[in-house]
């Protein structure tokens, strides 16, 4: 008489051949979180980025996305393996097990499963951390080799996510044998999930309730700074409501016209295609829905992500276009300027002389508004020299550059505006053209940067000598073209100049290099476990569905219909399956990226593109996998 | 019509299953001729391969060695392309255990075999139609294959295998879930499409009022064939009593051998 325990190990290893996919995911995404915990824990790594680089929050985020991941894969899994092995758990208690005994069964199997993930992970976790450390660094553009030592408290992490695995499972398991007769475990695949043709009017109110949801969240997206965290719930919610209402009522309810109008005229193609998926509506609506939000999650986090790491080093021109500025520090430029010559480097040095007033910038939104700030004024002649990309103001207009405009509020109808001077009791206004996004000096150089003719600015000037906050400014600025030369000139920079100064593109630069860097790191990686996750969820289910289908593909062969024609039924139904939420989750990642991309002021068209194209190529990838799969099973069905 | 014709010879047809060590012997030397228009029965005690025959003569199955003749054609020397769209267009199957596709109604299984035929959809209609009303089905059109009865799903199996008007039809014990009632009915419409459009028609069964429709019966024991009955020009009554006396021979379905 066989044990429950040898028998649990007798079925697991028949099990394990179908299940690697889903060992695989499950040790890849167990071991990311071990390598995660451990770099959150390692103080080496730490101490070699910048201090400003907060990294042990970046990677225990991460690990709580891990998470949140591992447990909505491995229920969604577990769920479809317990689908499909429905006949066996129902076998066992008819020939006289008890519910308990078959619940037990499963248990052991699933400990002991998820124990060889477990020792997989932690093991695997362990080997690939350091190669994980050397990615890291490169991407930080860091030096040095760091050791990583195991790290016991990640293992400890790791087992506690094994624990919660197992104790999601097993509940799910328990309900599975408790909750259901007989009669549905030997009826599951062949039983449609909804029979009853839908109610007209309660489906077409939720069909076009579901499309009006989705709708008011793509709206909401337009505009979601304003209040955002209100507006951010609201679109969450509605484009989570309207895309499973989509899955359950609105497709299915199209179907449902379609095949009605057909009238048992289905043909092949759709009988393999529509059919079994209206066969399985309900848990059809569910997966698709998640996954369709899971890659919304996964595009939105790798398009921010990866814009935030190409932007870089646009954004910090933008805040610094030159590389080194010298504030009325001619004798210190000078001496710099002579340093970087002996050193053979290639250097262009420009003199802006400048005049620095205190002013009003109204604000015709709001004329209460009235700031007294300061206002540098900057020769558009001189400036002409260094940056061929200027517009040349008219006499006494002024433009307005400033690199942070966007994301210090609204700027509608903000411009064109008045300044206004005062001196000597005397009011002066100017008109200020427009505003570009970007700085004309460095962000360290006093006061808002306006743009004006040299002429204006002569004039202004003379007006404005004397009063308080009067100032005429020399700076000096240096430009080096070469980026090697750059890190050395930086270098001979910082040394020469007092720390307080120490806030020029390079270290800048470099600054935002690494926690986007970070940044980047952890999105590609987790970007990676929820494809997989998804990717695989989709594999299981259809597998699952291929293997129900089985008899039907052999009745099929031979009423004589060949591989060919029944897998045009079954690749219709796979780009159905594939397609449908990639679009879905596509359009709303637009939307999503549309929403979130008021924090980063560069475009992310490109990067998003760019992460769009990488994920749709990797799901076509399991696509074919999949329908590689079926053709097997077709071609094998009959000998 | 030619009458007379040979439309399918199975010549020294031998099936083994499974490999050398555990090799299962199922025919053993069938030599069966069909003509066009017959009506043949098998019988046979369960397990002495009537479907594995019935698999072989109807290009599901290859058989381990001697040929089968389709139309004079040899189809092992038939490419799979051909042999499928031979069985789409030419036959029609009634399986055992019905093979209805449970993600489709009645009605759109019936219609499945015609469903890549140039047909217009107003001619299937008609054919449909047709079918489901001498077969009863019409009120289950809409209905899925889990939602009717056995007997309904066999009813169901048979309408597909007549749709698309085949010129043979093989039926694996197509009464085997049905009443009395809904039996003959089955058997009338069977009999009128064998006579009427002269279809042909071999059919397995363990049912000696379904064999007696029959104008043969072929008896089959240990994977040979036992013996042969025509029924000529014998009233189906005395064709049954026939029937009777050979099977009391052969033994009762359920014994295998002596
Ligand atoms: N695919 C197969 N693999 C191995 N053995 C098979 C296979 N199909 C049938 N057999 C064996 O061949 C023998 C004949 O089977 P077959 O199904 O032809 O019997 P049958 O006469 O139709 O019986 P029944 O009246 O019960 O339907 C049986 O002993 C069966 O075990
Ligand atoms: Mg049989």
């Amino acid at each position: 008489m066989l044990t429950v325990f040898e028998l649990a190990l007798r079925s697991m290893r028949q099990n394990v051949k179908h299940y690697y996919l889903y060992f695989f995911a499950l040790i890849f995404s167990m071991s990311l979180y071990f390598v995660f915990t451990s770099l959150q824990h390692d103080q080496d790594v730490q101490n070699m980025t910048h201090p400003s680089v907060d990294f042990s929050a970046g990677f225990q985020i991460a690990g709580v996305m891990l998470i949140v991941i591992v447990g909505i894969f491995t229920v969604s899994a577990n769920g479809i393996f317990l689908r499909r092995r429905s006949r066996e758990i129902g076998l066992y208690q008819l020939i006289g097990l008890s519910k308990g005994w078959v619940a037990r069964y499963l248990m052991i199997e699933n400990i002991l499963l998820g124990l060889g993930a477990l020792l997989a992970a932690i093991i695997c976790g362990a080997l690939i951390s350091r190669l994980f450390v050397l990615v890291l660094l490169n991407l930080l553009d860091l030096e040095g080799i760091v050791g990583i030592s195991f790290s016991v408290l990640a293992a400890f992490k790791t087992v506690m996510v094994y624990l919660l695995i197992i104790v999601i499972t097993s509940i799910q398991m328990m309900l599975k044998v408790y909750r259901s007769t007989l009669l549905d475990l030997f009826q599951a695949d062949k039983r449609p999930d909804l029979t009853k043709p839908p109610k007209a009017v309660a489906s077409a109110i939720f069909a076009l309730l579901g499309l009006a949801l989705i709708g008011y969240g793509y709206e909401l997206s337009g505009h979601i700074n304003k209040q955002l965290f209100v507006n951010a719930l609201l679109m969450l919610g509605s484009i989570v409501a309207g895309t499973y209402l989509l899955f359950r009522v609105t497709i299915r309810w199209c179907f449902y016209l379609f095949r009605k109008r057909k009238d048992g005229h289905l043909g092949l193609t759709n009988s393999l295609s529509m059919a079994p998926l209206m066969h399985h509506t309900k848990a059809n609506a569910n997966s698709l829905t998640l996954i369709t939000l899971l890659s919304v999650l996964t595009i939105t986090m790798i398009s921010m992500a990866y814009s935030f790491y190409y932007s870089v080093e646009q954004e910090t021109r933008h805040d610094f276009p030159d590389d080194f500025m010298f504030e009325n520090e001619q004798q210190e430029a000078l001496s710099f300027q002579n340093e970087l010559e002996k050193e053979g480097i290639d250097v262009k040095h420009h003199v802006v002389e400048a005049v620095l007033t205190k002013g009003v910038i109204l604000d015709p939104n709001d004329e209460s508004h009235k700031f007294e700030e300061g206002l540098l004024w900057l020769p558009a002649e001189q400036l002409k020299q260094t940056d061929a990309d200027l517009d040349m103001p008219p006499d006494g207009e002024a433009i307005l550059y400033n690199a942070g405009a966007s994301l210090s509020g609204d700027l509608d109808e903000r411009y064109p505006t008045e300044i206004e001077l005062e001196q000597n009791g005397q009011t002066v206004m100017y008109t200020l053209r427009t505003v570009m996004e970007r700085n004309i000096m460095n962000l360290n150089a006093p006061g808002s940067q306006l743009l004006v003719s040299e002429a204006t600015m002569d004039k202004i000037a003379v007006q404005m000598a004397g009063t308080p906050g009067y100032k005429k400014i020399r700076f000096d600025t240096f430009q080096v073209p070469d980026k090697e030369e750059l890190a050395t000139a930086s270098s001979l920079y910082a040394k020469s100049v007092s720390d307080e100064r120490l806030y020029y593109f390079y270290a800048q630069y470099k600054e935002v290099l690494q926690t986007t860097g970070l940044l980047i790191f952890i999105a590609a990686f987790l970007g990676l476990v929820f494809l997989i996750s998804t990717g695989s969820i989709l594999y299981f289910k259809q597998m699952t569905e291929a293997e129900q289908e089985k008899q039907s593909f052999k009745t099929l062969r031979q009423l004589g219909f060949d591989v060919n024609m029944i897998m045009k039924g079954i690749i219709r139904k796979q780009a159905i399956v594939f397609l449908l939420p990639l679009t879905i989750g596509m359009l709303h990642s637009i939307f999503a990226i549309k929403a979130a991309s008021f924090m980063i002021r560069s475009d992310t068209t490109f990067p998003a593109s760019i992460a769009m194209v990488i994920y749709t190529v990797i799901y076509f990838v399991f696509a074919l996998f999949t329908i590689g799969y079926y053709r097997n099973i077709v071609k094998n069905a009959i000998s | 019509m030619n009458v007379g014709e040979t439309v399918l010879q199975a010549r020294n047809v031998h099936k083994t299953f499974g490999t050398k060590g555990s090799a299962q012997h199922v025919l053993k030397g069938i030599d069966l001729r069909v003509t066009r228009n017959e009506f043949v029965g098998v019988m046979g005690p369960s397990g002495s391969g009537k479907t594995t025959l019935l698999n072989v003569l109807a290009t599901i199955d290859h058989t381990t060695d001697g040929t089968v003749l389709i139309d004079e054609a040899d189809i092992s020397k038939l490419g799979n392309t051909a042999l499928s769209a031979f069985r789409r267009n030419k036959l029609g199957f009634i399986f055992q255990d019905y093979n209805l596709l449970d993600t489709l109604t009645v009605k759109e299984n019936i219609l499945l075999p015609i469903s890549l035929s140039k047909i217009s959809k107003r001619k299937a209609e008609s054919e449909f139609t047709a079918i489901a009303d001498v077969l009863d089905i019409k009120a289950l059109s809409n209905k899925y294959p889990h939602e009717i009865s056995g007997g309904q799903k066999q009813r169901t199996a048979a309408g597909r295998a007549l749709i698309h008007q085949p010129s043979i039809v093989f039926a694996d014990e197509p009464t085997g879930a049905l009443d009395s009632k809904s039996a003959s009915s089955l058997l009338d419409v069977m009999e009128k499409v064998n006579q009427q459009r002269g279809v042909t028609v071999v059919m397995v069964t363990h049912d000696p009022v379904a064999s007696s429709y029959c104008s043969r019966v072929v008896f089959l024991r240990d994977g040979k064939i036992y013996s042969e009955l025509y029924r000529g020009d014998k009233t189906r009554h005395a064709f049954f009593n026939e029937i009777m006396d050979v099977q009391a021979v052969l033994g009762g379905d359920h014994v295998d051998g002596f």
